[in-house]
């Protein structure tokens, strides 16, 4: 009841709006680069609290205080350096990784001879996560047999016990040398290998990665027939070194940041430093440093993580699976997120325009990427508006039919009992139904599947006359517009809003479809993604950068990057890019 | 909070065009021809020129007030009195012309295709999307307009161009109509038509760095000027005298005329897009400027609280005439009547006092020097 009462009273009466940070890409000569850090933006926050809330907080914070107090009490008592004595750190290790109950973790211990001493170690590392011959060659065998070989260095001499094995012992290319030893633990658990020496209160991760991973492999969802035909694996460095490969471009950075209080998912942050504005990317790095959470597994997740609106229907970032289409977005300054274990990376700010594109647009000649944009957004009319209109027409507007088909469509749904809006409501509800359990179907069934959606929903239906024919053909083209959909989740919210429209137009015809459409309009034009307006550069309307948007130009005319975006260097090329024509017709002359 | 909004001058225009053409779709054509006969086009022109005119007077007038609304300008006359005085007669009379417009735009959509639907469920569509678009606020709303008034255009040129071929010359004769004096004396309050134009001079503190108004007012003015002279001149060459002023839904008509081939005989519902999506942008607008003005007249920090009381007051409103009679009689007789008292009249008089008394004040200031 009490609930009911808010519930009433949150929707009647008028509530103070929250002060809430909005991000906004400001124009470049405005621009502030303000990265602010988590703590500067909650004190002003707390002193403002009254009393009673701040009797409210101090409660609270005192929970969490003995609720992580218990916590430890739990768990063994930390240490946060490494120790010199051996036997604590290994003991420590083990508890730590639950060895012996951990049956993946090996520690293996070891004696080094050291400047005729003899010295005991261990190192201690994942199996499977790392490649045992790197250990074995670079690490154990330098370590073990290696160290009594006279170096020929008068400096060793002087050097004390753990430089002289980082220098001269380890013979493997990455080598991390720490006293914490969370960052040692931190490195082992993403496929590291960590050594600890006697009498040293320093450890040392060695790099020796070697899981087993999928190889760079055909794109499945974003298929073109021309360009590159690579797509992401899930193996992080081989997507940031995917792009590079395609940029080679020293200003290409790839910022590291660790995302999962636990999981501690390393991502990678990649702009090109002198195009993409400052601000943009500091607000994604805001964003990204930002995320308290303690498992993160998918771009999928970290996607719902930093975007602008949650409810809104349409996405608000672009995912891809295609390293050419990061590279050609990062060239127009925007900022792309790879994830370690994903094999999509995150491209943002994106505007309505960028969900209309496929990669191909690009690679084929201009009058064929504008024949299959005009054909997307006629798909996409399709897709959301054709159900609507087939129930506004058969229930309210009549007229506008002409009358040979007006008979046809009367005649056919003659013997149907339901009212058109139910009959299409059963027919798309099928049709999802289709295509989820399409998806979800193990393989060797997948044909079954066909055989009943086929018979049951296109023959059976109309022979039993629950739907008519008509409505087959406008459900059947209304799915093919779905699938010309370039974009996943924005087929998902083109299929949502079909519903709606249905609704609208079953209640008032074309005044409700347009009433949708509207209210649509206001909503995306009021959407920002990371301080760029959705509908940009249409609504509201922007200087240059409408070569690529809605229609494609040729690409010499490309010479603009979007002026939406405020880049650093906003020419791509110059006004004339075919030099080879200019320089023609002076020869000519 | 919303002083941070700003949009371009795209925006402006494309609203301002929206807010002054819609009439056009409305009753408008008919009203022409009704008090000028077959020189309703003449008078459209005559009556765009006096606009224009009295908008430079009083672009003039308000060049010394740059980047201030005409609250503002009411503030430095009479100070809060002041302000308070001029905001409320520019709520009460848009609020009157916007409660009216509904109705009108609700019974037109009735008699184009909901026959059966009662009046009121049609106001109430139009009342909540007027109520969701200005809870977004004025951005979404002119970015919208800007988006959807290419399409638009491209409607109203499909009526026009597609009338050519039941054009008569001999309709639009005599030349002068229902005669001269119809014409220029008894036209002169129909430049209430562009009662539309008050609007832009609430518009500066939206505007960022484009302070000038002029230029986007003379625009607004001579587009807008073309496309009601044209759709009124297709109006009146495809139907005589008689019949032209005597129609309910003028432009509507014009598109019942249109025939493109065998298959597209019918193809009038498609307008009813056209038609309810310029009422709603331009509903919308109206009641945005409503709360607006009336918040900011009085000094309110939010004006979303004052949203849905005064959409249920203007649907309320718009519910109190008893037919469509009704309302182009008020239309026709009341509304492009005298619509032009408060935006040439009072903006005139206001702004007249506010430049002497600034005159004034500067005048005793170089004194005191």
């Amino acid at each position: 009841m009490a609930n009911f009462k808010k519930l009433i009273k949150d929707i009647f009466a008028f509530k103070e709006p929250k002060p809430q940070e909005e991000f906004i890409l400001k124009e470049k000569e405005s621009e502030k680069i303000d990265d602010v850090s988590n703590k500067n933006e909650k004190s002003p926050v707390k002193e403002k609290k009254g009393f009673i809330r701040s009797l409210f907080t101090r409660s609270s914070n005192d929970e969490k205080d003995s609720g992580s107090s218990d916590k430890k009490n739990n768990k063994l008592e930390k240490m946060v350096y490494v120790s010199k004595d051996i036997t604590e750190n290994i003991d420590y290790l083990k508890k730590r990784f639950s060895i012996p109950t951990n049956g993946d973790i090996v520690l293996r211990e070891f004696d080094i001879l050291v400047k005729d001493k003899t010295i005991s170690a261990c190192l201690i590392f994942y199996d499977g996560m790392v490649n045992g011959m790197l250990i074995n060659l670079n690490i154990l065998q330098p370590l073990m047999l290696l160290s009594n070989l006279d170096i020929k260095d008068k400096g060793t001499e002087n050097k004390n016990i753990s430089e002289y094995i980082h220098k001269n012992l380890v013979t493997h290319n990455q080598v991390k040398v720490s006293r914490e030893f969370d960052e040692i633990i931190d490195e082992i658990n993403f496929g590291g290998c960590g050594v600890f020496v006697d009498g040293i209160d320093i450890a040392y991760a060695c790099d020796v990665k070697g899981w087993q991973h999928r190889s760079v492999d055909r794109p499945n969802n974003e298929i073109v027939i021309r360009g590159p035909q690579e797509s992401f694996n899930e193996v992080l460095r081989v997507n940031t070194a995917l792009i590079r490969k395609i940029l080679k471009d020293e200003d290409l950075v790839a910022e590291s940041v660790s995302i999962g209080e636990r999981s501690k998912t390393p991502c990678s942050m990649l702009y090109i430093k002198d195009i993409a504005n400052d601000s943009l990317v500091n607000e994604v790095r805001r964003r990204l440093e930002n995320i308290k959470t303690d498992y993160i597994f998918d771009t999928g997740e970290l996607e719902q993580y930093i975007e602008d609106n949650t409810i809104m229907p349409t996405p608000q970032i672009i995912a891809t699976e295609r390293p050419d289409r990061v590279a050609s977005m990062l060239t127009e300054g925007k900022v792309a997120v790879i994830m370690s274990g994903s094999p999509f990376a995150l491209v943002m700010p994106t505007t309505n325009n960028d969900f209309l594109q496929s990669a191909e647009d690009a690679y084929v000649r201009f009058p064929y990427a504008n024949l299959l944009r005009v054909m997307r957004v006629i798909a996409i009319f399709m897709s959301l508006l054709l159900p609507g209109l087939y129930v506004a027409i058969t229930n309210f507007h009549h007229e506008m039919i002409p009358t040979d088909l007006l008979f046809a469509i009367e005649a056919s749904r003659e013997r149907v009992p339901f009212p058109s809006v139910v009959e299409i409501i059963i027919m798309e509800f099928a049709f999802e139904l289709i295509r989820e359990a399409g998806l979800r179907v193990p393989s060797p069934i997948g044909p079954t599947l066909g055989i009943i959606g086929a018979l049951i929903l296109g023959q059976a239906a109309v022979a039993a006359n629950i739907v008519s024919p008509i409505l087959i053909i406008v459900v059947a083209v209304t799915g093919i517009g779905s699938f010309a959909i370039p974009n996943f989740s924005l087929g998902f919210s083109f299929r949502i809003l079909r519903f709606v429209y249905v609704f609208l137009a079953a209640i008032a015809g074309f005044l409700g479809i347009t009433f949708g459409l509207f209210v649509q309009s206001i909503y995306l034009c009021n959407a920002k993604s990371f301080g760029v307006p959705f509908m940009a550069p249409f609504g509201p309307k922007t200087n240059s950068g409408y070569e690529d948007q809605f229609f494609r130009a040729p690409i010499w005319k490309q010479e603009n990057r979007p002026d939406f975006l405020n880049t650093k260097d906003t020419k791509k090329q110059p006004k004339i890019s075919r030099q080879w024509a200019k320089s023609d017709k002076k020869r000519g002359k | 909070m919303e002083d941070k909004v700003i949009f371009g001058k795209r925006e402006v225009i494309s609203l301002l065009l929206l807010f002054i053409c819609n009439q056009l779709i409305l009753g408008f054509p008919s009203i022409m021809s009704n008090s000028a006969g077959t020189a309703g086009w003449i008078m459209t022109i005559y009556v765009s020129i006096i606009a224009l005119c009295l908008f430079l007077i009083i672009s003039k007038l308000y060049s010394a007030f740059e980047g201030k609304d005409l609250l503002d300008i009411g503030e430095f006359v009479g100070g809060n009195i002041g302000r308070i005085i001029v905001g409320l007669i520019v709520v009460i009379d848009i609020a009157f012309i916007i409660s009216i417009k509904l109705r009108e735009y609700a019974e037109h959509i009735k008699i184009i295709s909901f026959t059966q639907s009662p009046i009121d469920f049609l106001v109430l569509f139009f009342a909540l999307g007027m109520i969701i678009s200005v809870y977004f606020g004025i951005e979404p709303l002119a970015r919208s307009a800007a988006i959807f008034i290419p399409f638009i255009a491209i409607g109203i040129i499909i009526i026009v161009a597609g009338s050519i071929q039941n054009f008569e010359l001999s309709n639009i004769m005599p030349i002068l109509g229902t005669g001269s004096y119809d014409i220029f004396v008894g036209g002169l309050p129909r430049v209430s038509i562009y009662s539309g134009l008050i609007s832009i001079l609430f518009i500066p503190p939206f505007m960022g760095d484009i302070k000038n108004i002029k230029r986007i007012g003379i625009l607004v003015i001579t587009i807008s000027g073309t496309v009601l002279t044209l759709g009124i001149l297709a109006y009146l060459l495809v139907f005589p005298y008689p019949t032209s002023s005597n129609t309910a839904l003028p432009f509507f008509e014009l598109s019942r005329v249109l025939e493109y081939g065998r298959f597209f005989q019918r193809i009038e519902s498609i307008f009813l897009l056209i038609w309810s999506l310029t009422g709603l942008i331009y509903l919308s607008c109206g009641l945005f400027i409503i709360v607006y003005v009336f918040s900011k007249a009085f000094k309110l920090k939010y004006y979303r609280p004052l949203i849905l009381p005064v959409a249920i007051i203007l649907s309320t409103l718009s519910l109190i005439p008893k037919s469509l009679i009704e309302i182009m009689y008020i239309d026709n007789r009341i509304i492009r009547y005298y619509s032009w008292i408060v935006t040439f009249g009072m903006t005139l008089v206001l702004l007249t006092i506010a430049r002497l008394m600034k005159r004034k004040r500067g005048g005793i200031t170089k004194n005191g020097k």
